[in-house]
């Protein structure tokens, strides 16, 4: 993965530049020590590391607006940081920019159990928030893996997801608004503790723009009361090709489940040797379906479910009867990761998404890549919504591995976009699915997106190199060929 | 000056580039029953999109349905609960407020981002565009989102795109979750003594784990339910068993502040679509106002500005968004007044005469540094803003 080339002026400027911010924001606030910068030189995706030119911590809001407009004023290039969990490399710093880390914005501002929202500094972890209100019964939705430890703003960044995304949304269907400060260190206010934008839905541009658009400092998110019953059940199937087809019976009946986990045998016996999560083994599938809401409403449901999986083909199937027996059946699923991670030196962690119903199509395809590329893939899917992760599994102490291995990723994303779907269903673009945006997106697509991207930041100092594969100037986007006075359709039919 | 009728998204490219090349402005229409809303306008030329309809896919499995944008809003609603489905942000008919024979366009829909009752628990139309085509301002057609659920590759613009007015670009296919219809509801109607408690009684429900799914307040008199009481109105719905389970548990705890009664299935889906609609304070004047603001808000708010001006309304979002209907020329003022002195929202004048809308802004002002904001994310998408100028 290649990053834009640092800028040598920049790089030769850089005792001029940390001096500048030092100016700007108290000299605490900034690192310019090897030994301090190197917790900052990667983030999830960290087969990749670099160390940025300085790292700034600003304390204030104003003290955010200042540092953009010195950087702006300066040419000199920014990467917003929150937590750095990023799995797409959309923290990764730059040689010659500035990483600027909200870690000290870790304040809960305001809870408002009356509006049914939480306002907080975007440094406050994920789970902080649902920590905040859980005394009082509330809970904060989107449920991102590392929610123990990624950012609220990083979730704003990122338009994060989770394991219950199908019932109740990503992100974006959950923020009700957020301050940012622009590279013009001008601080906006988008939405609030009301509904729905007055004018041009920013809130929702800013959700899911990876760090590319402004610096969010401060958000507001809904939260809601949770639910009264949570239940599980546990399903084996003989085949891939019925285990998705039992997922489009169950919202065919018109039941949205909170959640819909699938598993692949890799992923099923790579979970049961590693927590005993008491997985059928012998499946060739495995499906947890989760329904949440009133007692009443789930045991009702279930029954219906429970009939839908076994008219589908089901082998074997289980209930939870108790919390600690709902939390057992999620184990699995949530270790699947380090349980791959023991049976495999290394892995990679694809996120496409696909139409459901291409599931037996590119399991099938995924089989024949595997043989191609000598490596081993697991599987586990947001079934629901049709999110697939396989991991990849190599060794990158063996000489082109991680190469192949990526190879195989990208040829993933690939056939996910020829059978329908997309590049990234949660995880973002970063710097690690840049290069294939042309696999999705036209060149004005891309382009059209980079007019917006200008509309914030016109010389590309917000966190360049990610997300677009090749950096237009501004300039040369906005140019339009238009003929005056010349038609240039004269036979289209008019009236 | 000529007029375009595009039946593809090629045809459309070209009628926006000659529109280009000509220096034509185009109003921005298929069966133009919104043109009531928004800022007048004044084109050189009409884009009539009618020709752009038709729905394209559709599969209930799957959630999502793909349409082309002129497709009517009604076209969609019935192949929908054909299967048991809906579009779960419980589209406003604008037939109601506008006194047109037809509810308008899926585009249409989309372009204004009009929710109703369920927005509160559901979303809004914003949280249901997944994907489009579209030619934009430049003449260049380009897509963006997708045809499945959960997608993050690059910038969401169908964001954007919901609540533009045509003012970005011209959509083509739209792609839109759905959800299954609920099998029944029932609506818990409170009868409240005042205002405050009204408001309390929305909020609390709201804060139950018993998951509302709309809720409303009717101030005294403002409807034929809250004749001699301020109403609260909670609808659940869901399968039978549940809603009647959430309906009696909610009716406990909501009985101290007042008496309680219910609303069965049919009834109910009458009254929310009408509330949806603005039905109650269609006719009560010719201005009609929606302002959303914090839902702790709404009480003062209606109080603050019926201090200064007549005018009848109600609430929806559990207070979170007033419906307002006045025949007073300075009622602009006192709405966003007593707005920014309580907490922020914003104010949208959404029907009356074109020469008042033509002098006091439809929409909530914005302050300069968004306002330029917002004019720059325009111009990149309609750098000679041909398309519906000065409507938003």
């Amino acid at each position: 993965m290649q990053m834009p080339k640092a800028d040598q002026m920049i790089l030769d400027r850089r005792h001029m530049i940390v001096a500048g911010l030092k100016r700007i924001v108290p000299a605490h606030c900034v690192l310019d020590d090897d030994s301090s910068m190197k917790a900052y030189d990667t983030d999830g995706l960290s087969a990749y590391r670099q160390m940025p030119l300085v790292v700034v911590l600003p304390e204030t809001t104003a003290q955010v607006a200042a540092v953009l407009k010195w950087c702006r004023d300066e040419g000199v290039k920014i990467v917003p940081r929150g937590a750095g969990t990023s799995l797409s490399g959309g923290a990764i710093p730059l040689a010659d920019g500035v990483l600027l880390g909200l870690g000290k914005f870790n304040q809960i501002i305001d809870i408002d159990y009356e509006n049914r929202c939480v306002v907080t500094q975007p440094g406050v972890t994920n789970l902080g928030i649902t920590h905040a209100v859980q005394d009082e019964g509330f809970y904060y939705a989107p449920d991102p893996s590392s929610q123990i430890a990624c950012s609220i703003g990083g979730n704003i960044a990122e338009n994060s997801g989770g394991v219950h995304c199908l019932k109740y949304g990503l992100t974006t269907n959950n923020v009700l608004g957020i301050e940012i400060v622009t590279m013009d260190g001008d601080i906006l206010r988008l939405g609030g503790k009301h509904l729905d934008a007055g004018a041009l839905d920013l809130l929702g541009l800013m959700t899911g723009s990876e760090g590319l658009l402004g610096v969010v400092t401060e958000v507001t998110v809904r939260i809601l009361r949770k639910p009264a019953t949570q239940r599980a059940m546990l399903v084996g199937f003989d085949t891939a090709q019925e285990a998705g087809q039992a997922v489009s019976n169950v919202i065919a009946a018109g039941i949205i489940p909170a959640g819909m986990e699938m598993m692949d045998a890799p992923a099923i016996n790579a979970a049961e040797d590693f927590v005993g999560a008491g997985y059928p083994r012998d499946a060739a599938a495995l499906l947890i379906v989760e329904l949440d809401g009133p007692e009443v409403e789930v045991n009702f449901l279930l029954e219906r479910v429970g009939d839908i999986v076994k008219s589908s083909g089901a082998t074997s199937v289980r209930l939870s009867h108790s919390e600690e027996e709902r939390n057992q059946f999620w184990a699995g699923r949530k270790s699947a990761f380090p349980a791959v991670g023991r049976i495999s030196p290394d892995y990679l962690c694809m996120d496409g998404t696909i139409p459901r119903k291409a599931l037996p199509e590119m399991l099938t395809r995924m089989a024949m890549m595997s043989q191609k590329y000598g490596l081993r893939v697991a599987n586990v899917f947001h079934a629901g919504d049709g999110n697939l992760h396989p991991l990849i599994l190599f060794d990158a102490n063996q000489p082109g591995e991680l190469e192949r291995a990526e190879e195989f990723g990208n040829d993933i994303l690939r056939n996910c976009v020829q059978l329908g779907g997309v590049l990234t269903g949660e995880h973002g673009v970063g710097i690690e699915k840049r290069d294939l945006m042309p696999e999705m997106f036209s060149d004005e697509d891309l382009r059209q997106q980079q007019r917006v991207k200008c509309a914030f930041d016109p010389n590309h100092l917000l966190n360049p190199g990610k997300v677009f594969p090749v950096l237009h100037r501004c300039a040369e986007l906005g140019r339009m060929h238009v003929h005056k006075g010349e038609v240039p359709h004269p036979d289209l039919p008019r009236f | 000056m000529s007029n375009f009728a595009p039946s593809t998204i090629t045809e459309l490219k070209e009628a926006l580039q000659t529109a280009l090349a000509e220096n034509t402005t185009l109003s921005v229409q298929a069966t133009a029953t919104k043109s009531g809303l928004g800022a007048p306008v004044s084109c050189d030329a009409t884009l009539d999109l009618s020709g752009l309809q038709g729905i394209i896919s559709y599969e209930p499995e799957e959630l999502i349905i793909t349409a082309h944008a002129a497709t009517p809003l009604a076209s969609i609603e019935t192949a929908l609960s054909e299967k048991h489905q809906m579009l779960a942000f419980e589209p406003p008919h604008i037939s109601t407020l506008y006194n047109t024979s037809h509810d308008g366009t899926i585009g249409g829909l989309l372009a204004t981002n009009l929710s109703g009752s369920r927005r509160v628990s559901a979303g809004a139309a914003r949280d249901y565009l997944l994907g489009f085509d579209a030619v934009s301002g430049r003449g260049e057609i380009f897509r963006s989102g997708s045809k499945v659920m959960k997608n993050v590759t690059g910038y969401d613009l169908s964001k954007l795109m919901c609540g533009s007015f045509g003012t970005l670009a011209v959509m083509d296919e739209v792609t839109i979750k759905v959800l299954p219809a609920p099998e029944t509801s029932q609506t818990l109607i409170i009868g409240c003594a005042t205002l405050e408690q009204a408001g309390k009684a929305a909020r609390h429900a709201l804060q139950t784990a018993y998951e509302p799914s709309a809720v409303a307040i009717l101030p005294k008199g403002s409807h034929p339910l809250s004749q001699s009481m301020v109403c609260t109105l909670i609808r659940l719905e869901g399968v039978a068993v549940s809603v009647a389970d959430r309906q009696s548990h909610l009716s406990e705890i909501l009985g101290s502040y007042g008496m309680t009664d219910i609303m069965d299935s049919a009834p109910s889906q009458a009254l929310w679509q009408s509330l949806s609609d603005g039905a109650p304070v269609a006719d009560k004047g010719n201005q009609i106002w929606r302002v959303s603001c914090a839902p702790t808000a709404g009480p003062a708010l209606l109080q603050n500005i019926q201090s200064h001006c007549e005018c009848a309304a109600y609430f929806d979002w559990a207070g979170g968004l007033l419906w307002l209907a006045t025949d007073d020329k300075e009622a602009h003022r006192h709405i966003r007044q007593a707005l920014h002195a309580l907490g922020g929202g914003h104010a949208t004048l959404m029907r009356a005469d074109e020469e008042l809308r033509r002098t006091i802004p439809v929409f909530e002002p914005q302050d300069p540094a968004l306002a330029a904001l917002n004019k720059r994310v325009q111009n990149s998408f309609d750098p000679h803003g041909i398309l519906n100028p000065g409507r938003l």
